[in-house]
C-alpha cells in the first residue's frame, strides 16, 4: 500500500530494510484462507459498532461473570491463606489486571483453578481418612 | 491537531448525524481497515507469536477504532490504528507475565501453551519455486527471531516504519513518543538487526 519511507535510508540500513519489507509483504500475501476470513468477519464486527452507535454498554454482558470470576479468585487466594505470607507483593494487584475487562482467558482458568481446589482439598481428606 | 483536520473532525462528526454521512464514514472506514488489517495481523503475530491472539488484538483495535475514533479525518487513522494495536500488543505482554506469576503460585504449571505456527502451504502468488518459497520463509523466521529479541521499543519502531511504511511523524504518533526518539530507535533496530541476522542474510 504505502511506500516506504526512504529519508534515512543509507547503503546498508536501506538494503536491510528492503529486504526485510519485501519478506514481510510476502508473508502478508501467504496469509490463508481462513485468515483472511476471520480477518473479514472482525472487519465487519468493527463496522458494526458505526451502526450500535457510541454508547459501549458491552460491560454490561461481562459483569455476571466478572462476578463469579472473583468469587473464584477470591475462594482461591482464602484456600491459600496459608501461604499469604509468602504471596510476593505485586501478586495481589495481578489479580485485579486478570479480572479486568473481557479478560476471558481467566474465565478458562478457573476451571483449572477450580480442579486445583478440589483436588487437593480432597487429598487432604482422603489423608485424614485413611491415618489410623 | 490542525486546524483543518479539527474542521473535518466536526464536519464528520456533523456529518454522522445523516444517513449519507454515516455511511460515507463506514465506506472509508472498511477501506481503510481492509487496508491495514493484514498487516496489521502479521506485526500483531511477530509479537506475541500466537496467530489466534494476534487475531484477538488486531480485532479489538478495529472495534477501538471504529467506535472512538472514527470522526476523526481518515489521515489519522494509521497512526490511531497503530498507537491502539501497540497498546494492545504491549497489554498482551503484560497480562501473560502477570497470569504465568499467578499461576506460579497458586502451584499450578504454567505450562507452554505456545501453539506451533504452521504456514499453511499455498501456492505461491509470485510463482516462485518450492525452493525459493523456502528460502524466502526461512529467511522470514530468521527476521522474526531477530525481531522478538529487539526491545519492544525498537521493534515497534522498525516494524510501523519499514513493515507498515508510517513516515517518522506517524510512527512517533504511533509509538507516543517523539520523532527524535523514533529516529533513535529505529536507527538501534537496523543495527542490531544487522549484527544478528549478519551480512549474508540480505
Amino acid at each position: 500500500m504505502k511506500e516506504p519511507d526512504k529519508t534515512d535510508d543509507t547503503s546498508d540500513d536501506g538494503r536491510l530494510a528492503e529486504r526485510a519489507r519485501q519478506l514481510f509483504d510476502e508473508s502478508v500475501r501467504e496469509l490463508d484462507a481462513e485468515t483472511l476470513s476471520r480477518l473479514n468477519r472482525s472487519r465487519h464486527n468493527a463496522l458494526a459498532e458505526l451502526k450500535s452507535g457510541s454508547t459501549d454498554l458491552r460491560w454490561l454482558r461481562w459483569t455476571p461473570a466478572a462476578a463469579v470470576a472473583a468469587a473464584a479468585v477470591a475462594a482461591v487466594v482464602v484456600w491459600r491463606a496459608p501461604d499469604l505470607d509468602q504471596l510476593p507483593s505485586d501478586v495481589a494487584s495481578d489479580f485485579e489486571m486478570l479480572l479486568a475487562e473481557e479478560e476471558l482467558e481467566m474465565l478458562e482458568d478457573l476451571e483449572f483453578y477450580r480442579w486445583l481446589a478440589l483436588d487437593e482439598t480432597a487429598e487432604e481428606t482422603g489423608a485424614d481418612d485413611h491415618v489410623g | 491537531m490542525s486546524a483543518i483536520a479539527a474542521s473535518f473532525a466536526v464536519s464528520s462528526a456533523h456529518n454522522t448525524n445523516t444517513g449519507v454521512g454515516a455511511l460515507q464514514r463506514e465506506r472509508e472506514l472498511n477501506r481503510f481497515l481492509m487496508d491495514v488489517e493484514k498487516r496489521a495481523l502479521r506485526i500483531a503475530e511477530i509479537s506475541v507469536r500466537d496467530r489466534d491472539d494476534a487475531m484477538d488484538i488486531v480485532q479489538d483495535a478495529m472495534i477501538k477504532l471504529a467506535r472512538k475514533y472514527s470522526n476523526r479525518g481518515a489521515s489519522e487513522w494509521p497512526p490511531l490504528f497503530y498507537r491502539i494495536l501497540q497498546n494492545g500488543v504491549r497489554d498482551w505482554h503484560r497480562r501473560r507475565s502477570v497470569r504465568n506469576r499467578v499461576i506460579a503460585w497458586i502451584g499450578g504449571a504454567a505450562g507452554d501453551d505456545e501453539a506451533p505456527d504452521p504456514i499453511a502451504a499455498a501456492a505461491d502468488p509470485d510463482g516462485r519455486t518450492p525452493e525459493q518459497q523456502l528460502q524466502s520463509r526461512e529467511a522470514m523466521q530468521s527476521l522474526e527471531r531477530a525481531l522478538r529479541v529487539l526491545p519492544l521499543r525498537q521493534r515497534e519502531a522498525f516494524m510501523l516504519r519499514t513493515f507498515e511504511g508510517l513516515d517518522v511523524a506517524a510512527t512517533a504518533l504511533a509509538m507516543s513518543c517523539t520523532e527524535g526518539s523514533v529516529k533513535t530507535h529505529y536507527s538501534r533496530a537496523v543495527h542490531a538487526l544487522r549484527e544478528s541476522l549478519g551480512d549474508h542474510w540480505q
